[in-house]
């Protein structure tokens, strides 16, 4: 298969199929990272520190250095994402490298430790970082496994499409529902009022909604024998709906871990600060 | 009573209005005949508050009358203070029905039946053109109109739009958009269905059938219309349906006709072509002066300076030089030589042969949208595989042409007078070859809409063109030291067909061994295997097909179908055979690519046995990508849905590298088997969007991109004409805060396109911004290329050119 | 006077149609079911929920015709009179009906004032379907948990190092998050007290800070010296000291070079033989000067052990003036006299069938070496110095004290029946009964006359003479010096307890020495039997500071203290514990 080239105006032409970030150049990215972790393991058997192998002796530090800077590096990858800058870059190639060298800071950060753990705001920020990689691999898994689901769940429909679906269906129904008894139109009302987007996050992610309002009025007005169409309509309504949630759901799943993600890696950005400055400060 | 007049300026437009000012300026005795009841008609049929440009800016105005870009009801406004101010006498409900007598003496006769007599008539009535009437009883009823300006001022009404068009499938969406309204609103089509209007338009018409806001009444003609109610003639007998208003839209007949009956000639019969024109705008009927959009200019600018130079011209102002006279001045400002604009013009129309029949009003224009260049010997003038539409015409000196890639050293010459860069223009394809200036040479670049209406106006440009352009064309196909000479035969036998999409060219397992040239679209080959089709190759302009059977003899050995609406030349077997027996070598080449296209037959059979099912989604994706219009795209967004994410990163790039606004719709689009085809530009070869541009602000730029400079006015054609709904009118929103004030302190709407509340909470009041179109220019300029791929973080998103996209390639990987 | 019912509806785009009708009725329904004449199409009111009844020109009556009741401006009631004059706004459900008067007519105004549904309630739809709200924004997460740690893990330890060493509990616990591992067992007072050591921000740990505690550690050597003698690093060490100098560690021979903490609770780590060998292998290279040879490693490369005597250093295997007459092997001999005496006194003192080492050498209290054997309780065991009886009591001669060993005699001679018998040279010890003895020893003598007796006495072949070396000065005798050195070795460290497990003769070759003049130290081929160095596979590996004292001083070597309650106990720690 062609690689990317470029044109002659040096215009950067990907190549004519797809590659997702994970395999992106032939994981060119997880055989860096790899080399990588295999180097600082192999640094640290053969590195000869006294007493012990730990943060404090030259490789310790130099670990520490290195890992460091992956880890600000890494952050960029939010800026680098949002600053829509001129240039020959991909962030495509960025995530994977994001991606592969994170997961390689398992291994030199770890080993930076010198396993040396305890309660302390080194060991802290060695557990932030060890927080944000899980979090991140939770966003790979989710990454990988979830578009196509998604894909095949809106089927070319549009969010504004749905919504869209949903007022058209509502509008009808209302109008269907005018002839009903009250106590059946009760029913409806309540399917009307009710908020899609409603519920907290558990709903969002388990995508269970019981005493869905439409759901009731369906029974309600079935049990009750009640008009074909209202019928016929709730039904689709809550096929939309159905739809819909999953819809929210997966997004839901696809979003949700970057809210660990980010903000433990700000916490973590902060205990490197303190965890270096403490470091010299009792030096 | 017959009032007589010196000057009868007919249409209040900005030409019309702006020469009846002058006229009363120069105090001469003058009548405006304006047919609605409001001057400039056109201009107030545009919707309220809709922003008037003023383009060419580097067209100075010299006009009595003083315009600039704003708001209609301010320009509108301003020229009825300044009407009046000048005294213009304005003669409103006034109709033309004929012109009759010579100049000096002739006499307009109104719809009303009033007379008028003129000296002279200065015709500036548009191209709008009348709307065709309905014929049948009591079309003459006041709820009969011809047009809505505002669909929401009509409440609980019966209301029936005739007409398939555009236009009248609108209107019926407006009148029924909005329930509140409850207005009932019927549809009349003559036909069987809605060919003539968008496709984008019948959807959202039939959507609402459903929802039963609008009736559609097929094969359905009006019988006869009564107060409240309307007659129906339909295929089974009459109907009558209640009827509280009837819009007529039926399209509007163009003022042709009419201008043709006045005894004025146009340059060609073609539907583009306009009337004859000295350099005064005086037409081929003595004592009738042609001006504004009739006479070829559509823009406010250019009207309201002939408007004015007309008036001068009839006045006895014969040194008087035209507005656009700076702008040519500078077009041949660089030369050495000094000539006058005047002499330069005649140069050119002389020297070059297409421009021979070509009036100087014609070439003054012509030259306006086109470039004038000196080029050193063997300086080059494109490369092969630049992108480009434009065609090249030697007004002094040669070029030499490239014909080898690989040996840049053996060229053939083309002769001073003729014109070059014609692929370009017809296929919109990339550079065939390069091209260097043979001798010292002056070439003239004319841009692809002014050879457009070049080739409308001078049918002889049209067939010279066309000639040369298949020569061409199978001499850069075929090469291998064929001349013009050699293939004389072959193209006086050969005859352009215009495909519609779909039409077999080729059959497979019939007999035949014509060989058949893609001018214009694309095709695709397909071969029955096991009872289905399966795709083969896309073939875009430019490539041909039929040679297997022509030299393995035999029956065709697969279906070759046009992709899109394509135009191919076919040359006939016998004259083509002849043709190979005295040139082995292209016996050879044809010997070769026969191998080649048979490699991918076998190919695809082998597969096909181990493999059916990868064939199988193989060929139903390229046939679903080739039915969204990829089969006339040069470069598409195509997003793999088991990528993406849906982050819409590319949304927000694309807004970010372009003033906030994004040009695609990652969620809109077709789905097939995941892979997805974003609402964004496709830059099609032929763009649908350059069609009607009025300022010819459309343009394909040097990567192939298509791209709206700033000349755009915002009128919403290219919109109306895109078929993939990829254009969107929008103005452009307020600057926002550094990305980094929102990444740390959350400081405006953040990346990508901000949403409505923050555009309406930030944009400064008072200053009104016009609304533009805006589309996909693939990043055009910006190093690194389009925005939306280099953004898209899973590797989702790529731009690929269709023939790369649906390459035999796709399937080796898919299956190895 | 009628009714004129005016309908508003709103558009999309927000414009309002009015629609009129005049109803010239009495009464009104207000209700969903469409024969109503204000029918709402809304779900929320009853099909036939109410009437207005016209009661006068102006006030009109509204009536629930159900159970369920409507609003008069905002209160819920189920019937009403309105003056229409004075108006009102009825609420039905999503409704509001204003009821005004104008011309004759009462005006009832009717208006949706809810939405048909929630779905059509506009939202920004990138937040809808997007986490927002459902979870604390990201950003503001991020700033919380910067300023949480910052403020917790890094101003708070700052500010409490700026309060200076006196803390509270709580301060010292705030800064104890800093530290990166428990101190070793012997600093473990100062775990919740950086500035002991850490006494400046930014300045690694000096030597004055362990000094303040550790006052009397004695210097190695010189520093000038010890600069000279140091091994010139490698490329690559001396990079490593570049850069550490430039963050301003301090420089090799540092204490906390060899004396790491923070390296977990229990002992600090031993110190590495390579920080001794680092010069002294190779340290004549660099000191032409010094007296030490080279020693880079005890199993292989370490110099012969050269003991000192008096003030000189001896060479192994010499003979020493020790200033006394003792063959070791008589004394050890399993079959000779001395074993067959040995066997006839056991009753009295514990000896086995012959004499052994441990009879006569006392190891010193601490165990590590012995006592100088004494002549009253070792040798006076068997050899007697017995003189005279009296009365059944035996008198001795004092022993080491010849003045008072002349007059005692010639205090005992005059008044003896006979002369001792002297001249019939001396006596074996054993060879009569005790009482024989004296009387066959001195009796004779006592005869002939006291000078004679002390002249016997102090003769070659006299009782002293037979271990102690005499010269006669006038009318006495001097007795040469007896010299035991307790301490051979003055700059190594040997420690007998360790050896426990071995006998004397392992290392001692006493059985064979005929002279008490023999050096019987062993050599340091006989300590590698079992000691090599620190790496070595020997059985005992021994890294220099098993011996050897880096802060020279005679005690017994630096060994990191044992931990406080640990039961764990590597190889290491044994050695260090039989050491002591």
């Amino acid at each position: 298969m062609r690689d990317r080239d470029l044109d002659r105006r040096g215009r950067v032409r990907e190549a004519a199929m797809h590659e997702g970030f994970l395999r992106h150049r032939n994981f060119r990215w997880l055989k860096i990272a790899t080399a990588l972790s295999l180097a600082a393991i192999a640094g640290y058997g053969f590195a000869d520190v006294t007493p012990r192998p730990n943060g404090g002796s030259w490789y310790g530090y130099t670990l520490g250095t290195v890992a460091v800077l992956l880890i600000l590096w890494l952050t960029l990858l939010g800026v680098r994402k949002r600053w829509m800058t001129r240039g020959r870059w991909s962030l495509k190639a960025w995530t994977s490298a994001h991606v592969y060298l994170g997961l390689s800071l398992i291994v030199t950060a770890t080993l930076h430790t010198g396993f040396q753990l305890g309660w302390n705001v080194h060991t802290l920020a060695w557990a932030l970082m060890m927080l944000v990689i899980l979090s991140g691999i939770w966003g790979i898994v989710a990454y990988a496994a979830l578009p196509k689901a998604l894909s095949s769940n809106r089927e070319e429909l549009t969010q504004t499409q749905m919504l869209e679906g949903l007022r058209a269906i509502d509008r009808q129904l209302h109008e269907a529902a005018q002839p009903l008894a009250p106590s059946q139109a009760a029913l409806v009302q309540k399917s009307l009022e009710q908020n899609v987007f409603a519920g907290g996050l558990f709903r969002r992610l388990s995508g269970r909604h019981r005493g869905c309002a439409t759901a009731k009025a369906l029974r309600g007005i079935r049990r009750e024998g009640g008009q074909e169409k209202v019928q016929s309509l709730l039904e689709r309504k809550s096929g939309m709906l159905a739809r819909l949630r999953r819809h929210l759901q997966l997004k839901a799943m696809l979003e949700v871990w970057l809210y660990v993600h980010v903000p433990a890696t700000f916490a973590l950005i902060a205990a490197l600060t303190a965890h270096i400055v403490s470091v010299f400060f009792f030096w | 009573m017959a009032d007589r007049v010196r000057i009868a300026i007919v249409g209040s437009g900005p030409a019309g209005l702006s020469a009846a000012a002058r006229a009363a300026q120069l105090g001469l005795s003058h009548v405006l005949l304006e047919k609605t009841d409001h001057l400039s008609d056109t201009i107030y049929k545009y919707q309220k508050g809709k922003h008037v440009m003023a383009t060419p800016s580097a067209l100075v105005l010299r006009s009595d009358l003083d315009f600039d870009a704003g708001k209609r009801e301010i320009v509108l406004g301003t020229w009825d203070d300044q009407t009046a101010k000048h005294k213009v006498n304005v003669r409103h409900k006034s109709e033309i029905k004929a012109i009759e007598g010579e100049a000096g003496a002739f006499v307009l006769t109104l719809t009303d039946g009033a007379k008028i007599e003129a000296e002279t008539v200065v015709l500036a009535i548009g191209t709008q053109g009348n709307p065709n009437l309905v014929r049948c009883p009591g079309a003459s009823l006041p709820h009969v109109q011809y047009q809505l300006d505002d669909p929401g001022e009509y409440v609980d009404e019966h209301i029936t739009v005739i007409g398939s068009g555009d236009a009248g499938i609108e209107n019926a969406l407006g009148l029924a958009a909005d329930s509140a309204q409850g207005n009932t609103v019927t549809i009349l089509n003559r036909s069987g269905d809605f060919a003539r209007a968008k496709g984008a338009n019948v959807k959202l018409l039939n959507e609402a059938a459903e929802r039963g806001r609008i009736t559609i009444r097929l094969e359905t003609t009006p019988a006869e219309i009564r107060p409240g109610e309307m007659v129906l003639e339909t295929r089974d007998g009459q109907e009558t349906i209640r009827c509280d208003r009837v819009i007529a839209r039926m399209g509007s007949a163009a003022p042709r006709a009419f201008i043709e009956s006045c005894g004025i000639e146009f340059s060609s019969p073609d539907r583009e072509a306009f009337p004859k024109l000295s350099p005064t705008f005086e037409s081929t009927k003595p004592g009738i002066f042609v001006i504004g959009a009739l006479a070829g200019y559509p823009l406010i600018k250019h009207c309201m300076n002939q408007g004015h130079d007309v008036i001068e011209f009839i006045n006895g102002n014969k040194g008087l030089k035209p507005a656009d006279e700076p702008l040519l001045e500078a077009k041949f400002a660089k030369f050495r030589a000094r000539r006058s604009v005047d002499e330069w013009l005649e140069l050119l129309r002389s020297n070059v042969s297409i421009l021979n029949e070509l009036s100087p009003l014609q070439m003054r224009e012509f030259m306006l949208d086109s470039e004038v260049r000196a080029y050193k010997p063997d300086e080059v003038i494109f490369e092969r595989n630049d992108p480009g539409s434009s065609l090249f015409a030697i007004a002094q000196g040669n070029v030499l042409v490239e014909v080898d890639k690989d040996n840049p050293r053996i060229t053939v010459p083309i002769a001073q007078g003729s014109v070059f860069g014609e692929v370009g223009l017809i296929s919109g394809r990339r550079r065939g070859a390069t091209i260097r200036a043979g001798e010292n040479a002056v070439i003239v670049e004319v841009s692809r809409t002014a050879a457009l209406k070049l080739m409308a106006s001078v049918p002889a440009a049209k067939r010279a063109l066309t000639r040369i352009s298949i020569e061409r064309q199978l001499l850069q196909m075929f090469g291998s030291g064929l001349t013009a000479a050699d293939l004389a035969e072959v193209i006086d036998a050969s005859e352009v067909l215009t495909v519609p999409a779909g039409k077999h060219i080729i059959t497979e397992g019939e007999d035949g061994q014509d060989i058949f040239v893609i001018r214009v679209g694309s095709m695709i080959i397909e071969k029955q295997v096991g009872g289905k089709p399966v795709f083969l190759n896309y073939l875009p302009a430019g490539s041909y097909v039929g040679e297997i059977a022509l030299v393995n003899g035999g029956k065709r050995t697969a279906t070759v179908k046009a992709a899109i609406k394509s135009e191919v030349i076919r040359l006939p077997g016998e004259a083509f055979l002849r043709l190979l027996k005295a040139k082995p070598r292209l016996l050879d080449k044809l010997r070769a690519d026969v191998a080649d296209r048979q490699n991918i037959n076998s190919f695809i059979e082998s597969r096909k046995d181990s493999f059916s099912g990868v064939v199988d989604m193989y060929s139903a994706t390229a046939g679903f990508l080739i039915e969204n219009g990829i089969g006339e795209a040069t470069d598409v967004l195509l997003i793999d849905e088991n990528l993406c994410v849906g982050c819409d990163n590319c949304e927000k790039a694309c807004a970010d590298s372009h003033e906030g606004l994004s040009r695609l719709d990652r969620e809109a689009g077709r789905t097939y088997a995941h892979l997805h085809v974003p609402t964004s530009c496709r830059h099609c070869e032929h763009p649908h969007c350059m069609a009607d541009c009025p300022p010819n602000a459309i343009h394909r730029g040097p990567d192939g991109e298509v791209f709206i400079d700033e000349k755009c006015i915002g009128c919403g054609n290219c919109q109306r004409n895109c078929p993939y709904g990829v254009i969107r009118m929008d103005s452009v929103p307020p600057k926002k805060p550094p990305i980094f004030a929102w990444l740390l302190l959350g400081l405006g709407p953040g990346p990508g396109e901000p949403n409505k509340a923050w555009k309406y909470k930030d944009k400064k009041d008072g200053v009104e911004k016009p609304k533009k179109a805006i589309k996909c220019d693939m990043c055009a300029g910006i190093k690194g290329g389009p925005a939306c791929v280099r953004a898209c973080p899973t590797g989702a998103a790529i731009r690929v050119a269709p023939e790369k996209f649906l390459g035999v390639a796709r399937l080796e990987r898919e299956t190895d | 006077m009628a009714f004129l019912i005016r309908s508003v509806t709103q558009t999309a785009d927000g414009r309002e149609i009015v629609r009129d009708t005049r109803m010239e009725k009495d009464v009104l329904g207000i209700g969903r079911a469409a024969e109503n004449e204000i029918s709402l199409p809304d779900l929320s009111v009853d099909p036939r929920h109410a009437r207005i009844e016209m009661r006068d020109g102006r006030r009109v009556a509204v009536i629930a015709n159900g159970t369920l009741g409507f609003e008069v401006d905002g209160r819920s009631t189920r019937n009403t009179v309105i003056d229409s004059a004075k108006g009102a706004e009825l609420g039905f459900g999503g409704h509001r009906i204003t009821v005004a008067h104008d011309g004759d007519d009462v005006t009832l105004t009717i208006k949706r004032v809810d939405a048909v549904s929630d779905a059509e309630e506009d939202r920004d739809e990138a937040a809808a379907f997007s986490l927002e709200g459902k979870l604390p924004g990201r950003r503001l997460t991020a700033w919380a948990l910067v300023a949480a740690v910052l403020i917790g893990f890094l101003a708070i330890p700052v500010w409490t190092f700026m309060q200076g060493p006196e803390k509270t509990i709580y301060e010292r616990q705030a800064q104890h998050s800093w530290s990166s591992g428990p101190l070793s067992a012997a600093h473990h007072s100062l775990e919740n007290n950086c500035e002991s050591c850490h006494t400046q921000a930014f300045v690694s740990v000096r030597d004055e800070a362990c000094a303040s505690c550790h006052k009397d550690v004695h210097n190695h050597a010189p520093p000038d010296r010890i600069a000279g003698a140091r091994a010139k690093p490698t490329a690559w060490k001396s990079l490593l000291q570049t850069v550490a100098r430039t963050f301003g560690k301090p420089g090799p021979g540092a204490c906390v070079d060899c004396h790491t903490e923070h390296e977990g609770a229990g002992r600090m780590a031993e110190t590495k033989q390579a920080f001794c060998t680092d010069c002294h292998a190779t340290l004549r290279q660099r000191l032409a000067d010094t007296k030490l040879p080279d020693a880079g490693d005890f199993g292989t490369a370490h110099p012969q052990f050269r003991p000192t005597y008096g003030q000189t250093r001896v060479a192994m295997a010499t003979q020493i003036p020790s200033g006394l007459k003792f063959p070791h092997d008589l004394h050890l001999n399993t079959s000779g006299g001395v074993a067959r005496m040995a066997q006839t006194l056991r009753g009295r003192y514990p000896f086995g069938e012959a004499l052994d080492c441990k009879d006569c050498h006392k190891p010193s209290a601490d165990g590590v070496r012995f006592r100088p054997v004494e002549m009253e309780s070792s040798c006076g065991m068997c050899h007697s110095l017995a003189y005279d009886n009296v009365g059944g009591t035996v008198r001795t001669l004092r022993h080491g004290d010849v003045a008072q060993a002349i007059a005692d005699l010639r205090a005992s001679t005059h008044r003896a029946s006979r002369p001792p018998a002297l001249d019939g040279g001396r006596r074996r010890p054993g060879q009569y009964a005790q009482r024989q003895v004296y009387s066959a020893y001195f009796g004779p003598a006592a005869q002939r006359g006291s000078d004679y007796a002390v002249r016997a006495l102090f003769s070659q072949s006299g009782a002293c003479a037979e271990c102690h070396t005499l010269t006669p000065a006038g009318g006495s005798w001097t007795v040469a010096p007896v010299v035991q050195p307790g301490r051979y070795l003055m700059h190594g460290w040997f420690d007998h307890r360790a050896h426990q497990t071995e006998t004397c003769a392992s290392c001692h070759k006493a059985g064979a020495s005929g002279s008490a003049a023999d050096l019987l130290l062993p050599g340091i081929e006989t300590c590698r039997t079992c000691h090599g160095g620190e790496a070595s596979k020997a059985e005992v590996p021994s890294g220099c500071a098993m011996c050897h004292s880096y802060h020279a001083d005679d005690g017994a070597p630096w060994v990191p203290s044992r931990p406080v309650g640990r039961i764990r106990e590597d190889a290491a720690s044994n050695r260090g514990r039989e050491r002591r």
